[in-house]
């Protein structure tokens, strides 16, 4: 099956159904592989650079480690192991990432605008310049995750863990972070405009430069 | 940030939801991005159509001795340079500070100001500012404060607009009361005189912002070449090319603010175009790429151009070490925009954003799907956005938006065909159905600094044409 895959001339049209299959360390780059279904399927290391998953289900598959880079996964990831896999500019526009496990993923300049990403693992993620306008990050965990510049307008982080993340030059704008776990974060300069903070931990956390380092000083 | 600071003192005037102040977002920045910065801005003003008010804030003595040889040249081309700073031996003495037009200000060692890097300039025709302060020790966090002077960090802000330099310098005049009141009346009597001086042209920012970016790039060699002593070097690097991408941001924020009846423009229109892109399935890369676009293209308005040339050549950039003649056609807002290497997509964009569909446009007379796809969309949508606005002004309030929406898209059925892609027109008739049935696409005013992220790393050279 994985040889399948690997050839030169398959696409996503030629194979459709691979629950389960073992694609460790397999070659999958620059494939078309839209609709693919690979719920579960083991790929651990495997090269998916520019690889189109669009539509693809991979619920609960194991991508441990794998090569990302700029691929389409505008797909279902729920439950997906995604940890230390390189997404850097990879496409995740709307994409279910449900409980995923991301941690020390590197996301840089990915695109995960209106993604949904309750309960997911982000711990020690890299999500330098990433785009998560409207994302849906309840409860996840994004302690430790740098996301510096990030993009994370209108985002809902109603009870996330984001405690001692780097959030420097973020934008924040319109993002509902009531009751995030902020203690040791670092704010600098993050645009918190109608931001909703109620109920949120902010012990420790850095906010020089913001709003809401004047509204306070001036409370005080 | 540190209360009774100048920087303080204008972010707290400028809070969200206090009055009709913009708010204003700070950046952070190294210092070796504020040295060739600041370098900049101050060089301009020996080119300076006008004498400028220039007042700076140095944080001790010693940082002005290092430029004061410079400040000579710049205050024979000033009305007045004033110089605060802590004193540092030696600080009154230098023959700049002797000079006639020249003001030290010695500023007392718990004074907040002394913790800030200032330079604000003011002329009746030309207006720059850089206003930042210095991290605390608290606010370095767990790396601690850094061992390499050039990886001092700060934060706060730099911009061209002549109001807020305006409004800074009279709060530093009310700081400066405390120490000089004679020196306060002189200045207030400086600001007046430029504020009410009649100017025919202010000096082009188009002349000014490539020497933001050369000078940034200069820096950004320099430090490259003296990696070894910089613990940090990738992040100075990216400090520096977001100040580049910043320079021109900022240059099209203030064509915007320009335009009382359509200032959000350049906002809009990327809201616009990214939404069709997601309607044409674009990937990514390419939506960034018109997102950034859409916030330059008012650089270039719609104009004539300077030496429009056949099609046979555009839409591929030259090779780095092309010997050919240069092939793109002189778009003067679009060429500026080359400067930087990095946005030479942006400019190709933006210089075929005139070409009509029939090949009766400017500058290439390209046909069709000659027209690169970028400039086909941002052409529509933009000329729509304006349809849209000057709807919206003309009727004062008489026309709800779903009927300034229908009269717009309306222009654009008329010269579907002629002027306009008809598939696009298609698309933006979807786009503006949904618009008009309560789709809501959240417009908001871009975060200057967050412009670095837009820039695209992807390997195709091609401008697309599908």
């Amino acid at each position: 099956m994985s040889l399948d895959l690997q050839s030169p001339t398959t696409q996503s049209s030629d194979v459709k159904y691979l629950p389960g299959a073992d694609l460790e360390e397999a070659d999958l780059s620059g494939k078309d592989l839209q609709g693919v279904n690979l719920t579960g399927a083991r790929l651990m290391g495997a090269d998916l650079k520019h690889t189109k998953l669009t539509g693809a289900s991979l619920e609960g598959a194991n991508l441990l480690g794998c090569q990302l880079v700029k691929a389409d996964l505008r797909a279902t990831l729920m439950g997906a192991n995604l940890m230390q896999a390189d997404l850097t500019e990879a496409d995740l526009r709307g994409a279910n990432l449900r409980g995923a496990n991301l941690m020390r993923s590197r996301l840089t300049k990915a695109t995960l605008a209106g993604s949904f990403l309750s309960g997911a693992n982000l711990m020690g993620c890299n999500l330098q310049g990433a785009d998560l306008r409207g994302a849906d990050l309840r409860g996840a965990n994004l302690s430790s995750a740098n996301l510096h510049g990030a993009n994370l307008m209108q985002a809902d982080l109603q009870g996330a863990i984001v405690s001692e993340a780097n959030l420097e030059e973020a934008n924040l704008a319109g993002a509902n972070l009531a009751g995030a776990n902020l203690a040791g974060a670092n704010l600098l300069c993050a645009d918190l405009e109608n931001a909703n903070l109620s109920g949120s931990n902010l012990a420790g956390a850095c906010l020089t430069g913001t709003d809401l380092e004047i509204k306070r000083s001036k409370d005080e | 940030m540190l209360e009774g600071s100048i920087l303080y003192q204008l972010k707290s005037a400028h809070q969200s939801g206090q009055g009709t102040q913009r708010s204003l977002n700070f950046g952070v920045y190294y210092k070796n991005t504020l040295v060739a910065l600041c370098h900049a801005l101050e060089d301009c003003i020996l080119t300076c159509s006008s004498e400028p008010l220039v007042i700076t804030a140095f944080q001790r003595g010693k940082w002005y001795l290092e430029e004061a040889d410079r400040y000579a040249d710049l205050a024979q081309r000033s009305r007045q340079v004033v110089i605060m700073a802590a004193p540092d031996s030696g600080f009154g003495e230098h023959p700049t500070s002797q000079r006639p037009n020249v003001e030290l200000v010695s500023l007392n060692a718990d004074d907040p100001v002394a913790q800030e890097w200032h330079l604000m300039i003011l002329a009746p025709t030309y207006s720059a500012m850089v206003l930042c302060q210095e991290l605390s020790e608290a606010d370095y966090g767990k790396q601690g404060v850094p061992t390499v002077d050039l990886e001092r960090k700060f934060y706060g802000f730099w911009t061209f607009e002549a109001n807020l330099v305006q409004e800074t310098i009279e709060l530093a005049i009310a700081h400066l009361r405390t120490y000089n009141p004679a020196l306060a009346d002189t200045l207030t009597n400086h600001i007046q005189a430029i504020v009410s001086t009649p100017i025919e042209q202010r000096d082009p920012l188009e002349a000014i912002v490539p020497r933001v970016v050369d000078y940034l790039q200069e820096s950004h060699i320099s430090s490259t070449a003296n990696h070894y002593t910089v613990e940090q070097p990738q992040i100075l690097d990216s400090n520096l090319l977001s100040n580049e991408v910043q320079a021109f941001l900022r240059m099209a924020q203030l064509t915007d603010q320009a335009d009382a009846l359509n200032p959000n423009a350049a906002a809009e229109v990327a809201t616009l175009v990214e939404a069709m892109g997601q309607f044409l399935d674009l990937p990514v890369w390419q939506l960034n790429r018109l997102k950034l676009a859409s916030l330059l293209h008012r650089l270039a308005p719609l104009q004539s151009s300077i030496s429009p040339l056949t099609s046979s050549s555009f839409g591929r950039y030259p090779e780095e070490q092309s010997t050919d003649a240069p092939c793109s056609p002189l778009v003067p807002g679009a060429q500026v925009l080359r400067t930087m290497p990095q946005l030479r997509a942006i400019a190709t964009i933006i210089t075929h954003l005139n070409e009509q569909w029939d090949g009766s446009g400017k500058p290439g007379n390209l046909v069709g799907d000659e027209i690169p796809l970028e400039s086909r969309m941002l052409g529509l949508v933009a000329a729509f956005q304006q349809q849209v606005a000057d709807q919206s002004a003309k009727s004062e309030g008489t026309l709800s938006m779903p009927e300034c929406l229908a009269i717009a898209l309306a222009q654009c059925h008329k010269e579907q065909s002629q002027r306009w892609d008809p598939k696009l027109v298609d698309t933006l008739t979807l786009l503006v159905s949904g618009l008009q049935q309560g789709l809501s696409l959240p417009v908001s005013l871009p975060k200057i600094s967050a412009g670095l992220w837009l820039l695209d790393s992807h390997d195709e050279a091609l401008i697309s044409h599908s």
